[in-house]
């Protein structure tokens, strides 16, 4: 087995094991846990995909801010162990089942039909893609996409307000007036 | 099909799938969990997912386009994850509780 597959399968194992340990973990801050441990296995697949902006944003502000987030917000509440923590009833916990392995074989098949369109992707390398592609990708964001960016710098600022008069609100959005 | 060895040679196709399974298990992780919380983060767990296949669309086919598009999702996700949890926090002032049966009326 080569370096790069080997590199691959293992991340591709975090990965997996951790995002399912998301799902099934009956205690947030567990959950919490297993989703950095999801998004720093995947900052390392971007690495290894030549996306090593990405894979530093990743880690930056996935595993570090948004969880963060997350863990302050879990302390916050001072939650008891969770009694039920799945959904109810036999039936409709298995037809929900039914429908995600259906949802699954959909995906997967969508995208073996769509790989064949592509021009041979296994055969097109990384050659085209710029060695140092976070110079392209920091020129390409902001000659082409300038508008989306600064948009994007628009809808932060009301993030951020629109998040502080939803937290200082009295009852939040159930208030009564 | 000329790369049979599934093992060793890692194509577009790997991570497809990788994507795929990780999307699923963040769609089951919102179906199945009664915690608002814990359907938020997998909520960012399929996201994430959808990321993967834009860096592997990105880098099989030489295009640098895929990655300034996870970049955007990645600022919108920070800032869906900033307004879910100010959402949830209110929810939690008013029933003292995060399993989402207490408000699945969405009324006052």
């Amino acid at each position: 087995m080569t370096a790069d597959a080997f590199i691959f399968w293992f991340l591709s194992l975090v990965a997996v094991t951790s995002g399912l340990s998301v799902v099934m973990m009956a205690n947030p801050i567990y959950s919490a846990l297993s989703l950095a441990m999801t998004m720093v296995s995947l900052a390392a697949l971007f690495a290894t995909l030549g996306a090593y902006f990405i894979a530093g944003v990743q880690v930056i502000v996935y595993a570090g801010a948004v969880m963060v987030l997350f863990v302050i917000v879990l302390m916050l509440f001072d939650l008891r162990e969770e009694t039920k923590a799945f959904t109810r009833g036999q039936v409709s916990g298995a037809l929900k089942i039914a429908m995600i392995g259906f949802l699954a074989g959909l995906i997967v098949m969508v995208m073996a039909q769509g790989v064949k369109f592509l021009a041979a992707p296994d055969v097109v390398d990384a050659a085209k893609l710029p060695e140092d592609s976070s110079k392209a990708l920091g020129l390409v964001l902001f000659n082409r996409h300038i508008f989306g960016f600064e948009a994007l710098g628009v809808l932060l600022l009301v993030v951020a307000v629109g998040t502080v008069a939803l937290a200082r609100s009295k009852g939040g959005t159930h208030a009564k007036h | 099909m000329p790369s049979t060895d599934v093992i060793n040679q890692i194509g577009l196709s790997h991570y497809l799938v990788l994507s795929a399974a990780l999307f699923t298990m963040g769609f089951l992780g919102v179906l199945m969990r009664r915690n608002v919380l814990v359907m938020m983060m997998c909520i960012e767990l399929m996201l994430n997912a959808v990321n993967l296949t834009f860096i592997a669309f990105s880098k099989f086919s030489g295009r640098i386009d895929g990655q300034i598009m996870v970049f955007f999702v990645m600022t919108i996700a920070a800032a869906e994850a900033a307004v879910g949890l100010a959402i949830i926090v209110s929810i939690f002032k008013r029933y003292r509780e995060v399993n989402i049966r207490f408000f699945e009326h969405l009324k006052g």
